[in-house]
């Protein structure tokens, strides 16, 4: 029993093999990179449905985020990764396979997108309707109001939520290693096969993480209170 | 509509006894996780020498990933405590790791917001502190805390889907099943997602209405 406390603690062989390893993070870095992007973007479009004027169009953008907010991750994944492609070849006639990693993106992207259009959406809403007004009475185009006065103040009331949505994505990422990108967890566990000594990649991996996430997130809520300091009362 | 006849409505014993396992493995999580996230947010208030550790704990379950958190309880802990013996309690005991150290941190921002004069005027009346504990600070801490514990509850049964991946045969488990013996995934996983969603959904709005209704009965506006 002790042996195996020692050897699981004994990270010598996750040591070994840090290249191969670490370059498997970068993979994480890059799905959260690419997914966060999709999620923001489809997340704004989303929350702009949801405090629409038309009654269609706030159904359409209520339907949406249920959906995928409802959606657990590695359902959202298996589906976009087996059955997405076989849905866009039968409607397009023809044989279509996504990449690991597209399908890693487009299903990360939108659940997230989900979370992200929640958080948008009490952002806009949060923001005092004379705002808006002034605006238009001198004279802005809706999307210059947009970008002039009601996003710089959502970004300033969602930044803490956001940050947290991005930490859950990034923590997400890890099981992309289930379609074989071949991220940090997937190399651990092909590691794991030919060596055989589970405890101390995993308990490396799970250590590696720990300190990635932990030291990151500390670091941008650091760096986002202080922004929100000085930018705003 | 024949295939979804085939792969989906003759399979239903299985999906359904998917279905019992999700919802087993999800409930021994939840209590698990409420249980531990109690324990760790009491010492980490109360038991000054224990607190470094109790924080440890609660940011190490926090900031690893639930997959990451998985794996290292299904292959290393066996090893090292020689438990848990069997997937299915790797599985939920690894659930219950994550979310209990958020509602530790949940607990911690319920009982904190207890004012203080409440513990004081308890103190005056002669009460011993685990009786204004169990009396005046943790009725109110968990009326504060409950809109958070449905959440946690639903993101348990989204993280229970990966319980699968150590051959636990919960419904995901029985669908990829499916899929493997016809080839055919395009019905079964799409009804697997819409279980899994309108499961997710259903839970998250009872808890809503519950938490509301709590709250409502026992005066706390928040």
């Amino acid at each position: 029993m002790s042996e195996a406390l020692r050897q699981s603690l004994d990270l010598a062989l996750f040591w070994e093999y840090r290249f191969v390893l670490f370059g498997g993070l970068l993979f994480n870095a890059a799905i959260f990179a690419c997914a966060a992007a999709a999620a923001l973007v489809l997340g704004l479009c989303a929350a702009l449905l949801r405090v629409s004027l038309m009654r269609p169009l706030r159904w359409g953008g209520t339907v949406y985020v249920e959906l995928f907010r409802n959606a657990p991750d590695y359902v959202m994944l298996v589906w976009v990764h087996f059955v997405l492609p076989l849905l866009l070849g039968l409607a397009l006639r023809t044989r279509i396979e996504f990449h690991p990693f597209v399908s890693a993106v487009v299903a990360l992207g939108l659940v997230y997108s989900g979370y992200f259009a929640e958080t948008f959406r009490a952002g806009i809403q949060a923001i005092p309707k004379g705002n808006i007004e002034a605006g238009r009475a001198v004279g802005m185009s809706e999307a210059l109001i947009l970008r002039r006065i009601t996003l710089p103040q959502v970004v300033w009331r969602m930044l803490p939520e956001a940050l947290n949505i991005f930490v859950s994505l990034f923590k997400a990422t890890t099981i992309v290693s289930l379609i074989a990108v071949p991220d940090l967890m997937y190399r651990v566990s092909m590691v794991t096969q030919q060596e055989m000594r589970p405890l101390p990649l995993y308990t490396g991996a799970a250590l590696t993480y720990f300190a990635v996430i932990l030291v990151v997130a500390t670091l941008l809520r650091w760096a986002s209170e202080r922004w929100r300091r000085t930018v705003l009362v | 509509m024949g295939n979804w006849e085939r792969l989906v409505w003759n399979q239903r014993e299985l999906l359904l006894s998917g279905l019992n396992v999700t919802v087993e493995i999800c409930v021994l999580a939840f209590v698990g996780s409420v249980l531990g996230g109690l324990v760790l947010c009491l010492i980490r208030l109360y038991v000054a020498p224990l607190r470094p550790i109790a924080i440890l704990l609660i940011e190490f379950f926090r900031a690893t990933p639930i997959f990451v958190q998985l794996m290292w309880v299904n292959y290393v802990w066996p090893e090292i405590l020689g438990w848990p013996n069997t997937f299915f309690t790797a599985g939920w005991v690894a659930l219950a790791l994550q979310s209990s150290g958020y509602l530790a941190e949940t607990f911690r921002t319920g009982i904190e917001a207890v004012p203080k004069a409440h513990r004081e005027a308890g103190s005056s009346l002669g009460m011993s502190r685990l009786l204004i504990l169990h009396r005046i600070v943790m009725p109110q801490a968990l009326l504060t805390a409950a809109p958070s514990l449905v959440n946690q509850f639903t993101v348990i049964v989204k993280s229970s889907t990966l319980v699968s991946v150590i051959t636990v045969p919960d419904l995901m488990f029985q669908s990829q099943k499916i899929v493997n013996i016809w080839y055919e995934p395009i019905e079964v996983l799409t009804a697997t997602a819409a279980i899994y969603i309108a499961l997710i959904f259903l839970v998250s709005q009872a808890g809503k209405y519950i938490s509301d209704w709590l709250r409502r009965t026992f005066g706390l506006h928040a």
